[in-house]
């Protein structure tokens, strides 16, 4: 029809305060009726200037920093930094420190992807009923941050060197508790959206991204994956003794905003696995080899990756011999993958641009930083 | 349906109507003008109401007030500036002109008539409407369908072919 | 006759009816012309409001849908002001009166003042023609069914204007989805209603129901798809969740109520309840026998009966908003379009030849078993047929990912993986 009438597209302002973005962060898209012909992304509304920060800190002082860039993964994040700080120091972790840290993390990554599906999940439309059944195992997720590191937001919890408490007697059972009940979980999920007529209506073939173009914006985690491309820091270069751990790669089949909500919930379930691995074979020992408080690395650059919930979470640290870091740097995964916001969204509706707004799963603090 | 209640609602629903009536002329907005008509319709519903027509008075409500008022708010929707003041045109006095015959026509139609006065209302239920439409009034009836029907397919037709006139130009 | 038969005596207080009708004659005597219409309305309207209103609106609408999808959703909902939480709703209220009620610099305000309150009246008009009993309905007139469905559409008239009037851009699209919604769901609406009325011959809801009484079939059973088409198309226009998309609170945060706030916006919260339960007594008075219960109406008060299936309607509603997602507005549109309204048509034929062998063939009143067992299964078959025809596959669709060990490129689709389901 469009042609035929006479219209003049208009403006509109998704955000910065919007139901759906998920924090402070405005999309200025330009639409012909429903349909979307132009779309600019605003950023910037949160931004802590973290990463100059981090320049006057010692580098552990800096650890607190990076539970509050992805604020709903802060273990990832703590365990990225410290991964770049030990690569850059030389420094050794125990082997309980690395199997306490694969918990920690793939725990969180449940945590976050339970955030995400229901997110997403509510920017369908779906109202509020499956976030409130994903806050409802968050919380049993969070329950156990409490109890080994006192916080259950913003954690703190890894150490150059290992950790920064053991784990309490109380973990173990609790935590098995919740692998036995997980599963369930997941399959109610999906029982209660997967088959649905309207959620598959609303999400196939919605913000569909070619496996070609998902490499170019060189995009990561599960838009990567849901794009059909085997790609896993966890296999492709693995960090804390992943090798060891028995798990597979989910993988989508067009890379539509379906096929990163299905690679999440087989995430999830992989994740299990993983925990039920580690802590079946959590070695003894101790969690934390000793690091002088005030550490001189020596002079040098360090990057060092994990397999974040939202995908590559990179951590570059320079040193200069000094207490705290030269240069420190953090390669965000939402941000970079919501760079192909517009790739995704022009030609859409604005109901198909809420929707991958969600499917990308963004935290606006990691954008900003 | 004599009495009071009746005379009482008579006067109520032309004072209505006449102000809806008048709005629609005077307002300058046109939104304000559509809900003005609006009220116009659900006016003339309750005249039909009062003669006794309830099929007819429903009629009224759902064509004109569920599907033509909702289609001529798309119209508004489309006007450019549908929503601030409209100014003079050339046209006022013309307009003027041919409405004010028109006036007078009817005015001298309604006094030259030697209207029938009915003792008691008739009962007139939508089953005799549409047992009548059905026989009596067949033919008249199919050619208004075959009319409607012509006139939809012949919108779809214009549509159409601008649309691929569209097309090849691009 | 059984001493505990519901009688048409006055006394007889299980049926109302009786002695309102009763007292309007005694007052018709007492007083001069017209002062009994407006002392009968003032009695009508505390005696329904007492009844019906409050505890529909407040205690099953607000309280009850709160609670319900609380649980839903795996919390408790209200449980904090009175006991089990029942006088939230009151104190809702409360606080919407206390609101200030903004208007924007830029607004349309006669506009924005106007539709809140054009939007109350068409619900009360609503009730006057749902028979609550035998003798209970305010306005049996011949042409109810249509009354109803004129005077709901008037509603999305004041929703328009209230988008409109906001001078806010999502408020304008909220007004254009309910006015492109309107016109789409009206037209399978009235078709699927013609079924229903081919096959009562009348208008009239009290002959609605008494027609399903005296056959003792609910037309639930002999209209399937008209009944289908009624609750998704009620659904659509009554905003309610998997079509409300005019609302649609995650993309254009409520549409045209962006702007309202306090009792204004309280309005249009209240009654888009008291049109749900509008719509629920409806559709129970037309589809699900209305009053009657298999012969239970003579024991039992039939406005109990009426308000107990109407909020179990209502509850299909609020069952379906703490469940399903929303559906798009060109998926909305094309599903009434090409999918409701051939539907309806077929229906509308089957019904017709249905309806015309049974006045030819002179048969006997049981044969509507045979046509409901007919019409369910024609039903069954249109909608699984059709919705082959229109090209969907539930089959071909995989619903797992696939599962690939080892991190590598690219995985093609031919080559599968492990694990694909």
């Amino acid at each position: 029809m469009s042609g035929l009438i006479k219209s003049e597209p208009f403006t509109l302002n998704i955000g910065p305060q919007h139901p759906s973005t998920h924090g402070v962060f405005r999309i200025k898209v330009k639409v012909d009726g429903e349909r979307i012909v132009d779309a600019e992304m605003v950023m910037g509304y949160l931004h802590r200037a973290m990463e100059k920060l981090a320049e006057e800190r010692t580098y552990t002082q800096n650890i607190p920093f990076t539970d509050r860039t992805d604020y709903l993964a802060s273990m990832s994040n703590n365990l990225g930094y410290v991964l770049a700080v030990e690569k850059l120091a030389g420094i050794n972790v125990p082997e309980r420190g690395n199997a306490i840290r694969v918990i920690m993390a793939e725990l969180q990554r449940i945590a976050s992807h339970c955030m995400a599906v229901g997110a997403f999940t509510n920017d369908t439309g779906a109202w509020q009923t499956p976030v409130m059944w994903c806050f409802r195992e968050r919380e049993r997720v969070l329950d156990l941050f409490e109890m080994t590191s006192g916080a259950r937001l913003t954690c703190n919890y890894m150490r150059i060197g290992g950790v920064a408490f053991d784990l309490p007697k109380e973990f173990e059972p609790a935590t098995r508790r919740l692998l036995a009940d997980l599963p369930g979980f997941i399959d109610e999920i999906e029982g209660l959206l997967v088959g649905n007529e309207i959620f598959l209506a609303r999400t196939r073939g919605v913000g569909a991204l070619s496996a070609e173009t998902a490499t170019n914006f060189s995009l990561s985690g599960p838009m990567l994956r849901g794009s059909g491309i085997a790609w896993d820091i966890r296999k492709a270069d693995p960090y804390c003794g992943y090798e060891k751990y028995d798990f597979q790669i989910p993988i989508g089949y067009q890379g539509d905003a379906f096929d990163r909500f299905i690679v999440r919930l087989e995430e999830m379930r992989q994740s299990v696995k993983i925990v039920q691995q580690a802590l079946d074979a959590l070695p003894g020992g101790p969690h934390s080899t000793q690091v002088p408080l005030a550490l001189r690395p020596p002079a040098g650059e360090a990057y060092a990756r994990v397999e974040g919930p939202r995908g590559e979470l990179g951590y570059y640290v320079v040193s200069d011999e000094g207490p705290s870091p030269y240069r420190f740097h953090i390669r965000p995964p939402s941000f970079i993958n919501l760079s192909a916001l517009k790739e995704m969204t022009v030609g859409g509706t604005v109901a198909d641009a809420i929707v991958v707004l969600g499917s990308i799963d963004i935290v606006v603090g990691e954008i900003d930083r | 349906m004599e009495g009071f209640g009746v005379s009482l609602a008579f006067w109520i629903l032309t004072g209505v109507t006449l102000v809806a009536a008048l709005g629609v002329l005077a307002s300058r907005n046109l939104l304000h003008a559509v809900l003005f008509l609006i009220l116009l319709f659900v006016g003339m519903a309750g005249y039909f109401v009062l003669l006794s027509a309830d099929f007819l008075a429903m009629a009224q409500v759902i064509i004109y007030v569920g599907a033509i008022a909702v289609l001529v708010l798309f119209a508004v929707l489309l006007t450019p500036r549908a929503g601030r003041n409209n100014g003079e045109t050339r046209m006022f006095l013309p307009a003027l002109l041919l409405c004010g015959t028109l006036l007078a026509i009817i005015l001298f139609v309604i006094t030259d008539t030697n209207w029938a006065v009915a003792d008691e209302s008739p009962s007139v239920t939508a089953a005799d409407l549409g047992e009548a439409l059905l026989s009596r009034w067949v033919l008249p009836f199919e050619l208004a369908s075959v009319l409607l029907t012509v006139a939809l397919v012949g919108s779809i037709m214009l549509v159409r072919s601008r649309e691929e006139e569209a097309e090849d130009a691009v | 006759m059984h001493p505990f038969l519901i009688t048409d005596n006055w006394y007889d207080l299980r049926d109302l009816g009786n002695l309102s009708g009763r007292l309007l004659e005694l007052l018709d005597d007492a007083l001069p012309f017209g002062l009994v219409y407006v002392l009968a309305a003032l009695i009508g309207f505390a005696a329904s409001f007492l009844i019906f209103v409050l505890p529909s609106q407040l205690i099953v609408g607000v309280y009850g849908e709160r609670k319900l999808i609380g649980r839903i959703q795996s919390r408790y909902g209200p449980n904090r002001v009175g006991p089990f939480g029942l006088l939230q709703p009151v104190a809702d209220a409360i606080k919407l009166m206390q609101k200030e009620a903004l208007t924007p610099k830029t607004a349309d305000r006669a506009l924005m003042y106007l539709a809140p309150i054009v939007f109350v009246a068409p619900c009360v008009l609503l009730f006057a023609v749902i028979p609550f009993g035998p003798n209970m309905v305010f306005a049996d007139i011949p042409v109810a069914i249509l009354y109803f469905l004129a005077v709901s559409s008037i509603p999305v008239l004041t929703t328009f204007m209230a988008g409109w009037s906001h001078n806010n851009k999502y408020s304008l699209f909220g007004a254009m989805r309910v006015v492109a919604m309107t016109i789409s769901y009206e037209l399978p609406l009235v078709l699927g209603m013609l079924g229903v009325v081919l096959f009562t011959g009348t208008l009239a809801l009290q002959g609605t129901v008494l027609w399903q009484k005296e056959l003792d079939i609910w037309l639930v059973f002999l209209q399937p798809i008209a009944f289908a088409i009624f609750f998704i198309s009620a659904s659509a226009e009554l905003n309610r969740t998997p079509t409300d998309i005019a609302e649609a609170e995650s993309e254009i945060v409520a549409g045209y109520l962006t702007e309202y706030s306090g009792m204004k916006w309280g309005l249009f919260y209240g009654m888009d309840i008291g049109y749900a339960i509008a719509a629920a007594a409806f559709g129970v008075t037309v589809f699900l026998g209305g009053w009657t219960l298999f012969g239970l109406e003579k024991w039992v008060p039939p406005w109990i009966i009426f308000i107990g299936k109407t909020h179990l309607f209502y509850f299909l509603f609020i069952w379906t908003r703490g469940t399903l997602p929303r559906l798009r507005i060109d998926q909305l549109m094309t599903f009434a379009w090409k999918f409701m309204l051939p539907i309806a048509l077929l229906n509308l034929a089957l019904v017709a030849t249905e309806r015309m062998f049974w006045i030819e063939q002179e048969a006997d009143d049981s044969i509507v078993y045979a046509f409901a067992i007919i019409n369910i299964i024609a039903a069954a078959a249109a909608v699984y047929g059709w919705s082959r025809a229109l090209g969907y596959r539930p089959e071909e669709t995989p619903l797992r990912p696939r599962l690939v060990s080892e991190a590598g490129g690219f995985v093609p689709l031919e080559s599968g993986g492990e694990g694909a389901t």
